[in-house]
C-alpha cells in the first residue's frame, strides 16, 4: 500500500509538472535579443521598439549587449540556445559574424532574425534591412536639386563630398553606392554642374571623421555640398566648419548643401534650423515590427530555419517635406518627445 | 686619433625619424592641390600652408600627441599603458554626465577628467607596484574595465555635451592659435623640464635601464613608477576632454578607442624603446606629428579609401625598420671601438688584462 501510495505520487508529480511545462511551452514565448552596442540614437531607438513591443505582448525577452565585440555576441547567442530561447534577433557588429551567428542558431534550430545590419550571405535567416542605396538615392536626389538651382544661379561648378562608414560594413557600402548613382546620373545630364566627388573615411569613428574632413576642406576649401553616410557625424561636420563660416542655414550664400542618412533626432533638429537639407529615413518603426512579426510567426509556425529578406524601401525627410512628413521620421518622434534634453 | 669621415648613409640611419618626416613633407606637398595666388600667378601647395599646419600639428595633439607624452614617461620605465583610450572615455564621461546633471562649468568639468583620468592611473599604478601585477596585463584590464564603467554610466549612448563645450573647444589664442596646440606645447615643455632637469626625471631613465641597479643606487623605484602611470593617466583625462571638445561635443562609446596604439607608435616613431631608458619627449611630438601628417597628406592626395591604411601602416613600418637599423648599426660600431683601430682599419692586440 505504501508502495503505491509513493508510485502513486510521483506519476502524479511527473504528470503536474509535465503539464506545468507543456501550458508554459505554449503561453511563454522566450526571444533572446542580442545587440552589438547602443551608441547611436538609431540602435536606442531600435532597442526600445523592438523590447518595448514584445514584453508589452507577454514576451518574455533576455537582453545581450556585445559591447561591439562580434566573439562575445557568438558566445551570448550560444549561451541563449543553452537556454532554450524560442528565437533570436540580433544587431550584428558586422556582416561576416552575422552569418557565423546564423549559422550556430540555425545548426540548433533556432529561428533566427537579423536587425538593420545585415549578413553578407543572406540567404540564410530573417534579414530585415532598410534599402540602403535606395534611402540615399532619395535624400541625394533632393541635395542634387538644390546643387542644381545653386548652379543656375551662380554658375560655379559645386563640389561634392561623401563621409563614407567603415568599408566593412554592407550598410555604408550601400550608401556610397547611392551618393555616386545620383551623383553620376546629374553629371551625365548637366555636365559641368559637379566636380570629381571627395571621398573622405570615417570608419564610423567621429575622430577618424573629424581629422580627414579637416584635411579635405583645407585641401579643397570650395566644397559645398557634403553627405555623410550617418546622421551620428553632423557635430563633428559642424565642428570642422563652424570655424570657417560654413556651417549657415540654408539662403545663406555660404551655405554647404547638406544631408545624410538613418534620421535621427539631431538631423531632424538640423533639418528644422535649415543647416541641413535632407536626410535619408530608414523606417525604424517598420522594421522593428517586420522583425518581430516574422519571427514570432516562424515560431508559431515550428520553423525552425525560416530564410527570407524584409526590405524597408526608406524614405528621405528633407526641408520641402519635414511638416508634412514629420511623424514618420522616429528622429522627430524622439526629437519631440525631449530625447536630445534627457 | 683616426680621422672619422662623414658617412651620409650613417647620418641619415641616425636620424632616419626626421629624414622620413621631411621626406613624407615634400612629398605630400608636391602632389597636393595648389593655391594660385591671384595677380602673380604663382602655385602653392595647399598641404604647406599655415591653416594645414596648424591642423596637423593641432590633430596630432589631441589624437597622439598628449596621450603619447604621458606614454613616453611609461615606456621609459620600461612599462606599458594599454588603457589610456579607455581612460580617456571614462574621464570625459565622468565630466560630461556632470555638465548635464548639475550644469557644471567648462573649468571644472575639465578639472572632473584630468583627476578621474589621474586616479585611474593611480589605479594602474597601485596594481603594478603593490599587486606585482606586470604593466602589460594590468593595463590591459584596466582597458576593459574603463570602458565598461564608462558603457555602464552612460548605458552605452552617446553624451552630448553643453553648446559652450563646442565654443572651447574652438577657442583661438592670439586670434590664430588653437587652444589643443597651447595645451600640447604647455605638457611637451612640463614633460621636457620634469625628464631633464629634476631628479625625478633622472630616476625615470635609471629604473627604465636597469631596476635592479637603480635599487642598488638607492632610488625609490616604486615611486617612480606609481608616478609615471599617475602621469600618463593625467595626461589620458587632459586629452579626453579636449578630443571632446573638437569633435562638437558629442561622444559616443567608440570615444578613445585605440588611441593607445597610436601613443605607443608616436613614442617609438620618436625614439622611444619598447625596452626602457631611450627617448624623449620632442621625439614623441615627432612621432606624433609624422602619424597624423601621413594620414592628411592621404586624404589630401584623394589615396583610394581601401589603400590609406596599408600606405599609412607601410609608412609607420618604415620608421620602425629604419630605427631598428639604426639601434643594429650602432651595437655594431661599438663592438668595433671595443679595441683601438689603427689607420689600416686592423685592430690593435691588448695585452690580457690581470684581473
Amino acid at each position: 500500500m505504501r508502495r503505491f501510495a509513493i508510485i502513486s505520487l510521483v506519476l502524479i508529480t511527473a504528470l503536474a509538472l509535465g503539464l506545468v511545462s507543456t501550458v508554459r511551452a505554449q503561453s511563454d514565448i522566450t526571444i533572446c535579443f542580442g545587440f552589438q552596442d547602443l551608441e547611436t540614437e538609431f540602435w536606442v531607438a531600435g532597442h526600445k521598439a523592438i523590447t518595448e513591443t514584445l514584453r508589452g505582448q507577454g514576451i518574455e525577452v533576455l537582453e545581450y549587449n556585445a559591447n561591439e565585440d562580434p566573439n562575445r555576441q557568438l558566445e551570448q547567442v550560444r549561451e541563449c540556445i543553452a537556454q532554450g530561447v524560442d528565437g533570436i534577433i540580433i544587431i550584428p557588429q558586422d556582416g561576416d559574424s552575422a552569418v557565423t551567428i546564423i549559422n550556430e542558431a540555425q545548426a540548433s534550430d533556432v529561428p533566427i532574425a537579423v536587425f538593420n545590419r545585415p549578413p553578407n550571405d543572406r540567404s540564410r535567416g530573417i534579414t530585415v534591412v532598410a534599402d540602403n542605396v535606395s534611402a540615399t538615392e532619395q535624400a541625394v536626389e533632393f541635395m542634387a536639386q538644390q546643387a542644381l538651382v545653386k548652379w543656375a544661379v551662380t554658375g560655379n561648378t559645386v563640389q561634392p563630398l561623401i563621409l563614407v562608414g567603415a568599408l566593412q560594413d554592407t550598410n555604408a557600402i550601400g550608401r556610397r553606392e547611392g551618393f555616386f548613382n545620383v551623383i553620376t546620373r546629374y553629371s551625365e545630364k548637366y555636365p559641368g554642374l559637379f566636380a570629381e566627388p571627395i571621398e573622405v573615411a570615417t570608419e564610423w569613428d567621429a575622430a577618424t571623421a573629424l581629422a580627414n574632413l579637416e584635411a579635405a576642406i583645407t585641401a579643397n576649401p570650395n566644397v559645398d555640398f557634403i553627405f555623410t553616410s550617418s546622421d551620428f557625424l553632423f557635430p563633428t561636420i559642424r565642428s570642422v566648419l563652424e570655424p570657417r563660416g560654413k556651417w549657415v542655414p540654408r539662403g545663406d550664400a555660404n551655405h554647404v548643401i547638406m544631408g545624410g542618412l538613418d534620421g535621427d533626432a539631431t538631423a531632424c533638429q538640423l533639418i528644422d534650423q535649415g543647416f541641413v537639407d535632407a536626410t535619408g529615413v530608414q523606417d525604424l518603426f517598420l522594421e522593428a515590427e517586420l522583425t518581430m512579426d516574422r519571427l514570432l510567426e516562424a515560431i508559431a509556425n515550428g520553423e525552425t530555419q525560416p530564410n527570407e529578406v524584409l526590405l524597408d524601401p526608406g524614405f528621405a525627410l528633407s526641408a520641402a517635406n519635414i511638416q508634412f512628413d514629420r511623424s514618420d521620421m522616429w528622429g522627430c518622434v524622439l526629437l519631440d518627445e525631449g530625447f536630445l534634453d534627457q | 686619433m683616426p680621422k672619422r669621415r662623414f658617412n651620409l648613409f650613417q647620418f641619415l640611419l641616425n636620424n632616419s625619424t626626421i629624414v622620413l618626416f621631411i621626406t613624407v613633407f615634400v612629398l605630400f606637398g608636391l602632389t597636393s592641390p595648389r593655391l594660385v595666388i591671384e595677380g602673380i600667378g604663382l602655385e602653392f601647395p595647399r598641404f604647406w600652408l599655415p591653416e594645414n599646419m596648424l591642423n596637423i600639428i593641432k590633430q596630432a595633439a589631441v589624437f597622439a600627441g598628449i596621450i603619447g607624452v604621458g606614454m613616453t614617461f611609461v615606456l621609459l620605465t620600461a612599462g606599458i599603458d594599454l588603457s589610456v583610450g579607455s581612460n580617456m572615455y571614462l574621464s570625459v564621461v565622468c565630466a560630461g554626465l556632470l555638465m548635464r546633471s548639475s550644469g557644471l562649468e567648462i573649468i571644472p568639468a575639465l578639472l572632473v577628467s584630468i583627476v578621474v583620468g589621474t586616479l585611474f592611473g593611480a589605479f594602474n599604478a597601485l596594481c603594478i607596484v603593490r599587486l606585482k601585477i606586470i604593466p602589460f596585463m594590468t593595463t590591459l584590464a584596466t582597458l576593459v574595465i574603463g570602458r565598461g564603467l564608462g558603457t555602464a554610466l552612460t548605458e552605452s549612448r552617446q553624451i552630448d555635451f553643453p553648446e559652450r563645450m563646442n565654443a572651447f573647444g574652438q577657442t583661438l589664442l592670439l586670434g590664430f592659435i588653437p587652444m589643443p596646440i597651447v595645451v600640447f606645447g604647455l605638457v611637451v615643455l612640463a614633460a621636457w623640464f620634469i625628464l631633464t632637469r629634476t631628479p625625478f626625471g633622472r630616476q625615470v631613465y635609471a629604473v627604465g635601464n636597469d631596476i635592479e641597479a637603480a635599487k642598488k643606487a638607492g632610488i625609490n623605484t616604486d615611486r617612480t613608477l606609481v608616478l609615471v602611470y599617475i602621469i600618463s593617466g593625467f595626461c589620458a583625462g587632459l586629452a579626453g576632454f579636449i578630443l571632446a571638445s573638437q569633435l562638437g561635443g558629442r561622444v559616443d562609446r567608440s570615444f578613445g578607442e585605440t588611441r593607445e596604439f597610436d601613443a605607443i607608435a608616436a613614442a617609438v616613431l620618436g625614439g622611444t624603446s619598447l625596452f626602457g631608458g631611450v627617448g624623449n619627449v620632442f621625439g614623441t611630438v615627432i612621432g606624433a606629428l609624422l602619424i597624423q601628417m601621413v594620414g592628411t597628406g592621404l586624404q589630401f592626395n584623394l589615396v583610394n579609401l581601401y589603400l590609406q591604411p596599408l600606405v599609412r601602416a607601410l609608412i609607420i613600418f618604415l620608421a620602425i625598420f629604419f630605427d631598428s637599423l639604426r639601434e643594429a648599426n650602432l651595437q655594431k660600431l661599438k663592438r668595433r671601438f671595443i679595441r683601438p683601430v689603427e689607420s689600416s682599419g686592423t685592430t690593435v692586440p691588448q695585452p690580457a688584462r690581470m684581473e
